[in-house]
């Protein structure tokens, strides 16, 4: 498929949009993911991540704007797309009465795989995944960090050039999440363009090379997570927590050692170039905070500057 | 052909339990036939009322229909909400090159494959039991296969709207048990009053019972074309509806 000349577009999004009766899902976006990246879709629960994802993935048709997936129409060519893409959908959905190796197998006979291919690809999917010692397992008794990861190799049976991954680590513990990262940054370096929505931020910073901000519907920002973080936030976060006396006399000459404060329920935020600086000014002033953290400004500082909310309530 | 795909899915899965479910399907007639055709038969001498034949072979010919019509109506219930929505298997296909018309046609052709693995032993144990006369007796496991078709067809296109399992209570308790229990199985509809015969009528399972009955025990009649197209006709309205609320529900 020719994508147009100086293009290496392989997704090209254009007022994008979809509805549901009165629900507005996707509010008229635009983005392009480029061959090779990793394009992330960061934003809270119902913020229209899914739905775009599912637009994408030819299961669900536009209400409006135009779509391009590797040049073609998700509406009309949608089985010469699935053919090429791959997805891992937000819930497992494996066939449970197979083992770990039929799962693969049946897989492959809807890409029409030929058998002599599949073979060997399989066993090395399994052992991409690590499951190989459970190859002859059924799915059932599986932990959830196992199930990801063969829903992972299942959706990488016909090597798709594109992966959808629907929030590929939520519901796993962290060393389960780790493992499933390190396997998606092969997958990128091997060249494939990797499409993620996450709501964790760490996710994000860790996967991806560009990502959208979307907040209900809307694309709020676009960049690189170090680009964002670098136009809406500062270099380092001062976390205090304190009591309410000391909350009230931070608060009346706190403008000055900061650039921006984030007054959140359990903690205050200091926006700040230097973290260090500005908690000793603080004590200087004879503040007592019961804790004090500096750290790296994240993007979770990029979500709640832009829309005010935190991202994980 | 992508169809065929589902319909491989479904016999690896279903293969692992054949045994059983053979042996059911074998166990089921016998003990029906045993039951209700020799035990129950035995005390009816009265057989003008059933057309001249004994009253296992009317039981039996209604039954091969009745038991196809149940395992086709609820093969399109549990196992599909199952594969719809608590397992999500359609949303793992549809990833895939298969579309919702591949999955609805595959689905249907494997609950033909199970109803022919339900309506063979049990013409096998009518045969033992005497049932049969004519080589034409053969044509009654396609028609009976065909009723749980056009059932399995329609009741999948209600299954592809719901959004819990509990209107299948309500399906079996007043649709399907009713219909089993009037439609001709265990008596002749003659015997109703006009209104029942009426609705009997209209239902699906008559017109199954009616053409079995023409094929294995009674002579074929002019009205066999009738029952047929009935089938047919219901079984088209059932794929295009299925097809459709299937669509709808998988591709919002």
């Amino acid at each position: 498929m020719s994508s147009p000349p100086g293009s290496d577009a392989l997704i090209e999004a254009r007022s994008l949009t979809k509805r549901f009766d009165q629900l507005m899902a996707v509010d008229s976006v635009d983005f392009d993911v480029r061959r090779g990246e990793a394009f992330g879709f960061l934003g809270p629960n119902g913020a229209g991540k899914t739905s775009t994802m599912r637009m994408i993935g030819c299961t669900s048709p536009l209400t409006a704007g135009s779509l391009r997936v590797i040049g073609m129409d998700p509406v009309t060519q949608s089985s010469e797309i699935k053919a090429r893409i791959g997805v891992v959908p937000q819930m497992d959905n494996l066939d449970i009465e197979l083992t770990v190796r039929e799962n693969l197998e049946m897989y492959a006979r809807y890409f029409d795989v030929p058998r002599d291919i599949a073979g060997p690809r399989i066993d090395e999917l399994i052992e991409f995944v690590q499951l190989t010692e459970k190859a002859k397992s059924k799915v059932e008794p599986l932990s959830g960090g196992m199930k990801r990861r063969l829903t992972i190799a299942r959706a990488l049976v016909n090597e798709p050039e594109l992966l959808l991954l629907d929030e590929p680590t939520t519901g796993l513990d962290p060393q389960a999440r780790h493992l499933v990262w390190d396997r998606l940054y092969r997958l990128k370096q091997r060249g494939v363009t990797l499409v993620i929505t996450t709501h964790y931020m760490d996710e994000a910073e860790q996967l991806c090379d560009r990502l959208v901000v979307m907040d209900n519907a809307k694309i709020v920002t676009e960049g690189s997570p170090r680009d964002l973080i670098a136009r809406h936030s500062t270099r380092e976060v001062l976390e205090l927590r304190l009591s309410d006396d000391e909350r009230g006399r931070l608060k009346e000459w706190v403008d000055g050692i900061s650039d921006r404060v984030e007054w959140l329920p359990d903690r205050v935020l200091l926006y700040t170039s230097s973290g260090d600086e500005a908690l000793a000014t603080i004590h200087e002033r004879g503040i007592e905070t019961e804790t004090a953290l500096v750290r790296r400004a994240s993007l979770e500082d990029v979500f709640l500057t832009i829309t005010g909310r935190s991202l994980v309530e | 052909m992508n169809a065929a795909k589902v319909v491989r899915r479904n016999v690896t899965v279903f293969w692992r339990a054949w045994r059983f479910s053979f042996f059911l399907s074998v166990l089921s007639p016998v003990m029906f036939l045993s039951a209700m055709g020799l035990g129950l038969g035995s005390m009816v001498s009265e057989t003008d009322a059933f057309g001249g034949v004994d009253y296992v072979d009317f039981f039996a010919t209604g039954m091969l229909a009745a038991t196809c019509m149940q395992a086709g109506v609820f093969n399109a219930t549990y196992p599909i909400m199952m594969k719809m929505m608590w397992q999500r298997n359609y949303e793992a296909m549809l990833a895939s090159p298969l579309e919702v018309r591949d999955i609805f046609l595959g689905e249907l052709a494997s609950i033909g494959l199970m109803l022919a693995q339900v309506a063979v032993p049990f013409a096998g144990v009518m045969a033992l039991f005497g049932v049969f006369d004519s080589p034409m007796a053969i044509l009654a496991i396609p028609v009976a296969v065909l009723l749980g078709l056009a059932c399995a067809s329609v009741i999948m296109a209600f299954t592809a709207t719901l959004q819990t399992d509990e209107a299948y209570t309500w399906l079996f308790r007043f649709v399907v048990t009713p219909l089993f229990l009037l439609s001709g199985t265990f008596f002749p509809i003659d015997e109703l009053p006009l209104w029942g015969k009426v609705v009997a009528q209209a239902t699906p399972l008559y017109h199954g019972v009616e053409l079995v009955r023409q094929l294995a025990i009674y002579e074929l009649e002019a009205s066999a074309l009738w029952h047929l197209g009935y089938l047919l006709v219901m079984l088209g309205i059932g794929t295009a509806l299925g097809m459709r609320n299937l669509e709808r529900r998988l591709v919002p």
